[in-house]
């Protein structure tokens, strides 16, 4: 049944959504594509998520929910995602008085870990096969604006999308 | 709560220094709707994610005088070591804190309300004009940002990260063990987390 394959599919997702939820996109995508939306679909959902209220990885999973399964699978795929970490919370109190953990060490562990996730994540990204060339300069531009700038991403996203609605109906 | 307004009637000529002065009120509890409403507002109002989010919290935390601002870094500090988007495991953490496990449930649900009820809006405006082709180039475009957009969040990342010779090769190797092993991710990330939890107790001072 396709949303108990949603619910287990994001649970296991959330175990492992360290350092916020930008480096699990990648791994979102390798369980999510091609099984429920297909590659070009997954960009422009996560582009709508990262442009919309609320973390990018929460927005996805409720967006997947959401077209797969209506309105129950949006629940039930948001609930999924951050149950793990709830868990963790409440149950961290009776575990950190059992065991105690070198914090620095663990923190600098976890940020090598995020920053592999990240680069994995962006391996899962990058547009395999032809490359369009309107939209690979889309990609660099907002590469350079958010490197090198203060410029908030949203309007990278708004205006990437803006820039190529308006090209194509020039270019026809 | 509306302040009270500054009426002639009440001023000091009238009432002499009793009058309650309106600059300084008493600060309000926290209490579990309250938390609700603060990390809900917050929430529907700031886009980009956790880390735009954090900030704002945090200050709005401290100027009701519920959470002080290095109280607030200690719980940042703990909502990073979970797992989870870092809105809401903040949320969970500081609505503990101030009201339990109430508090923590309400906090939570204020911060994931908002974006969900944004996303079905957005999910069933696209399912209406998704077919139309100018809409259909606008998010193909919207899309082509996001490889952009994470490789300069890597970028900034690597930046501020205190390398060293450990860390640079552990992020390497781990960054392709993932890439080649996506259906181990769940074990990889862990194996690797204990691992160099081990190795940075022992090589880094």
């Amino acid at each position: 049944m396709e949303l108990l394959a949603i619910v287990w599919t994001f649970f296991k997702i959330g175990v492992v959504s360290f350092g916020g939820g930008w480096s699990i996109v990648g791994l979102i995508k390798t369980e999510v594509v091609p099984r429920w939306i297909n590659e070009s679909g997954f960009s422009s959902l996560i582009a709508i998520a990262q442009a919309t209220p609320g973390p990018v990885a929460l927005n996805a999973a409720t967006m997947i929910g959401w077209q797969r399964q209506g309105i129950l699978g949006a629940v039930l795929a948001t609930f999924s995602v951050v149950a793990f970490p709830a868990i963790a919370i409440a149950g961290a109190g009776l575990l950190a008085k059992r065991l105690r953990l070198d914090q620095r060490a663990l923190q600098e562990s976890l940020r090598t870990g995020t920053l592999a996730m990240m680069a994995m994540t962006l391996w899962v990204l990058l547009p395999k096969g032809s490359l369009d060339p309107i939209l690979l300069g889309l990609g660099v531009a907002s590469f350079a604006l958010a490197a090198f700038t203060k410029i908030n991403p949203l309007w990278s996203i708004l205006g990437a999308g803006v820039v190529n609605a308006a090209l194509r109906a020039i270019i026809g | 709560m509306p302040r009270p307004r500054r009426d002639p009637l009440y001023s000091k000529e009238y009432f002499g220094p009793e009058c309650p002065d309106v600059s300084d009120p008493t600060p309000v509890q926290p209490t579990v709707p309250r938390l609700f409403w603060v990390f809900c507002s917050i929430s529907a109002v700031t886009i980009g994610g956790g880390y735009a989010m954090v900030p704002v919290i945090g200050s709005a935390l401290e100027k009701k005088g519920w959470v002080g601002e290095s109280e607030f870094l200690d719980l940042f500090a703990t909502a990073q070591s979970f797992p989870g988007p870092l809105a809401f495991t903040t949320a969970l953490i500081a609505g503990r804190k101030l009201c339990g496990a109430k508090g923590a449930a309400a906090a939570g649900l204020g911060v994931l309300l908002p974006p969900f009820g944004a996303i079905v809006l957005v999910g069933a405006l696209i399912g209406r004009l998704g077919k139309l082709a100018p809409v259909q180039d606008f998010l193909a475009g919207a899309g082509a940002t996001v490889p952009g957009l994470v490789a300069a969040m890597i970028w900034k990342m690597a930046k501020a990260r205190k390398w060293t010779a450990l860390r640079a090769v552990a992020t390497i190797v781990v960054a392709v063990a993932l890439s080649l092993l996506p259906g181990l991710t769940i074990p990889v990330f862990f194996g690797a987390i204990a691992l160099l939890y081990f190795a940075e107790r022992k090589w880094s001072s």
